[in-house]
């Protein structure tokens, strides 16, 4: 019986590993390739199979990037501190890898599980049942800021260091509105467990229609935590070469560059799991029971990779689509706008929740009311925020505004 | 005195000395003497002290967090170069939580990661990493000799020698464990919702004075930033027409 556990655990592991690192391979070539057709060029598209002409669009692209950064010297500078260079890639990919122990890749197998013992078909999550799933992911991405501290400032180099500085900044300053998109969440959902809080979406429907504010709050908030186009101000190339892996090479790189796509597919399947309502698809495909044959199960994990998939491709689609913030900009959507809204999230879903509990308001009419009073808040909110407008910034010196407002 | 506490006295003072050795010195072959001295009393504390847990992987999995905890804290005083110390107890936190995973306190474990690792830590090396501090810090360039080192090594002695007595005779007293376990609920399937009740009902009143205490906290340090932002050096705020 231990045994069993351990090697269960161990199978779904390697698999989910397996997966990512493929996945994150690929995203690198789609992400190319949507760059291409947003500035209207080809794309990678000579790679094919080794060693022969076929070249299937490009597809064998991330073999031949992979060997290339394999064979490259993984270049050591003179002047950093050797044993935090090393550690800091290889510590913010365990982190990276480590936050997908609690995260749902589908439902359950039709299989009864021999782990444990008590007949339960196999959760297809590494670490099913934990019950502070959704503060796990949050305490072992705040590990990965060590990863980008360090690397920067192991570096011992100007850029790094501002790279390194900036986004730890950014880290934690974004970990708070994220925090409250999804305080929300868990007082509707009444649980932390993430295959929970989709059984729940699955029977009272999608938390994107019934949270909308958190929804606006965490999908920024999460793009920031994951360093997409808006807020890659870690790295920015023009400003800072390429912030805290400048100095980075090789193998080493490699891992930072796996980790960036790592953290967008975290980001884009809490997207799924929290608020599109993870395995679910309304239509029937997919029931809300834990009954299911081979093929509901197949296809649920098809239905939440298929989504993961499509946030993904939303996130690349920003990043070819806006231009960076300034650093003063982003400090001030996260403190200024984004908190608040946060706030406003989870007094509305708080009071909401209170009314539905105190009048026993169940069923899809009172649903849709109490929706239809959240997206009211949402749109108050925004419009509010519109007219106070706390995220406009006027950065000009102190005199410039002075000798403006006497003359005029 | 019987054998048990005796072994204890002898493993207590080769830890000690072990510690006084790995302590910040000007010469590095003590701190490798320390070093192993200290494996050393860690095996002989493993010999005595063997917990009574279910199974051999259990048992194993316990002291691989347990030593990796240890050395990483004694590593962590033991640095010269503060960003080193910072990783280091870092790790120990890592550790500490590991071992409350272990036993069962799911929220605890997170927690610790979360605020102690993820926050109060990373603070710390962004402080560090800004000063970029080299060499020595001042108060080790003020020299206390020796007594400042072998009167710290003591008291961590002493306190834990008194920690595994008490302990010890906590385990030799009659509990009736898995009863004890279930009124606990920690191993109840939903004990964060359980956690989070008995949280907000029973100590209902600490948890807002704590709140009210941080909300202060916060106010006044956003007061003294304003205030030292009008010291008398810095150009005024706003300029007189």
């Amino acid at each position: 019986m231990n045994q069993a556990i351990v090697l269960e655990a161990l199978i779904k592991t390697v698999i989910v590993i397996g997966g990512l690192a493929t996945g994150a391979a690929y995203l690198v070539l789609l992400e190319r390739k949507m760059a291409a057709w947003v500035q209207d060029r080809i794309g990678p598209n000579r790679a094919g199979i080794p060693l022969t002409d076929i070249r299937l669009g490009g597809l064998g692209q991330p073999l031949a990037d992979g060997l290339k950064v394999l064979f490259k010297e993984d270049f050591t500078p003179a002047h950093v501190d050797r044993w935090l260079f090393t550690l800091a890639p290889v510590l913010i990919l365990v982190a990276a890898f480590a936050a997908f122990a609690v995260i749902p890749f589908g439902s359950v197998l039709p299989v009864r599980s021999a782990a444990t013992g008590t007949g339960a078909p196999v959760s297809l999550v590494i670490a099913p049942g934990v019950n502070v799933a959704v503060l796990y992911v949050f305490a072992v991405s705040s590990i990965a800021v060590y990863g980008v501290i360090l690397g920067g400032w192991a570096s011992n180099n100007k850029y790094s260091l501002l790279g390194g500085l900036r986004s730890s900044a950014q880290l934690i300053a974004y970990e708070l509105p994220m925090g409250l998109g999804l305080l929300g969440i868990v007082v509707a959902a009444g649980s932390l467990n993430l295959e929970e809080i989709i059984v729940r979406q699955a029977a009272g429907g999608w938390y994107v229609l019934l949270q909308p504010l958190g929804f606006i709050v965490f999908v920024v908030a999460a793009f920031a935590e994951a360093a997409r186009l808006p807020f890659d101000l870690p790295e920015c190339e023009q400003e800072l070469v390429g912030g805290y892996h400048t100095e980075y090479s090789g193998m080493r790189l490699l891992l930072f560059l796996l980790t960036e796509f790592l953290h967008m597919i975290t980001a884009a399947a809490l997207i799924v799991i929290l608020f599109l309502g993870g395995w679910h698809l309304p239509g029937g495909l997919t029931g809300s029971t834990d009954e299911v044959g081979w093929f509901g199960a197949l296809a649920r994990v098809v239905v939440l990779v298929g989504k993961v998939f499509l946030v993904i491709v939303v996130f690349m689609l920003v990043r070819w689509s806006w231009p960076r913030f300034r650093y003063d900009q982003l400090m001030s959507l996260a403190w200024k706008v984004m908190l608040p809204l946060g706030m406003v999230n989870f007094l509305t879903v708080a009071v909401l929740e209170q009314v539905r509990w105190a009048w026993r308001l169940e069923g899809p009419y009172w649903t849709a009311l109490l929706a239809a009073a959240a997206w009211g808040v949402c749109a108050i909110a925004v419009v509010l925020l519109a007219v106070a407008a706390p995220g406009v910034a006027d950065n000009r010196g102190c005199r410039f505004t002075e000798s403006e407002e006497q003359t005029g | 005195m019987n054998g048990a506490s005796g072994w204890l006295c002898a493993v207590l003072l080769l830890g000690m000395v072990a510690l006084c050795l790995l302590l910040p010195a000007t010469t590095r072959r003590r701190r490798w003497a320390g070093a192993l001295l200290g494996l050393l009393s860690l095996l002989l504390m493993l010999v005595e002290v063997l917990l009574p847990l279910v199974s051999w992987t259990a048992q194993a999995v316990f002291w691989v967090l347990a030593a990796v905890t240890i050395g990483a804290a004694v590593a962590a005083i033991s640095m010269t170069k503060p960003v080193y110390t910072a990783v280091w107890f870092g790790l120990s936190l890592l550790g500490t939580a590991s071992l409350l995973l272990f036993d069962g306190a799911q929220f605890l474990s997170i927690a610790t990661v979360a605020v102690y690792a993820g926050a109060i830590l990373v603070t710390f090396l962004f402080v560090i990493m800004l000063a970029q501090p080299e060499g020595r810090a001042v108060y080790d360039r003020i020299t206390w000799r020796w007594y400042s080192k072998a009167a710290a090594a003591l008291v961590a002695a002493i306190l834990m020698g008194i920690l595994t007595l008490a302990l010890d005779r906590f385990a030799r007293t009659e509990v009736p464990w898995a009863p004890a376990l279930e009124q606990l609920d920690v191993l109840h399937p939903a004990h964060m919702a359980r956690f989070g009740g008995e949280l907000f009902s029973k100590h209902l009143l600490s948890i807002e004075v704590a709140g009210a205490l941080l909300l202060v906290a916060l106010v006044g340090a956003i007061s003294i930033m304003i205030q030292s932002g009008r010291s008398p050096g810095a150009p005024p705020e706003r300029m007189e027409p």
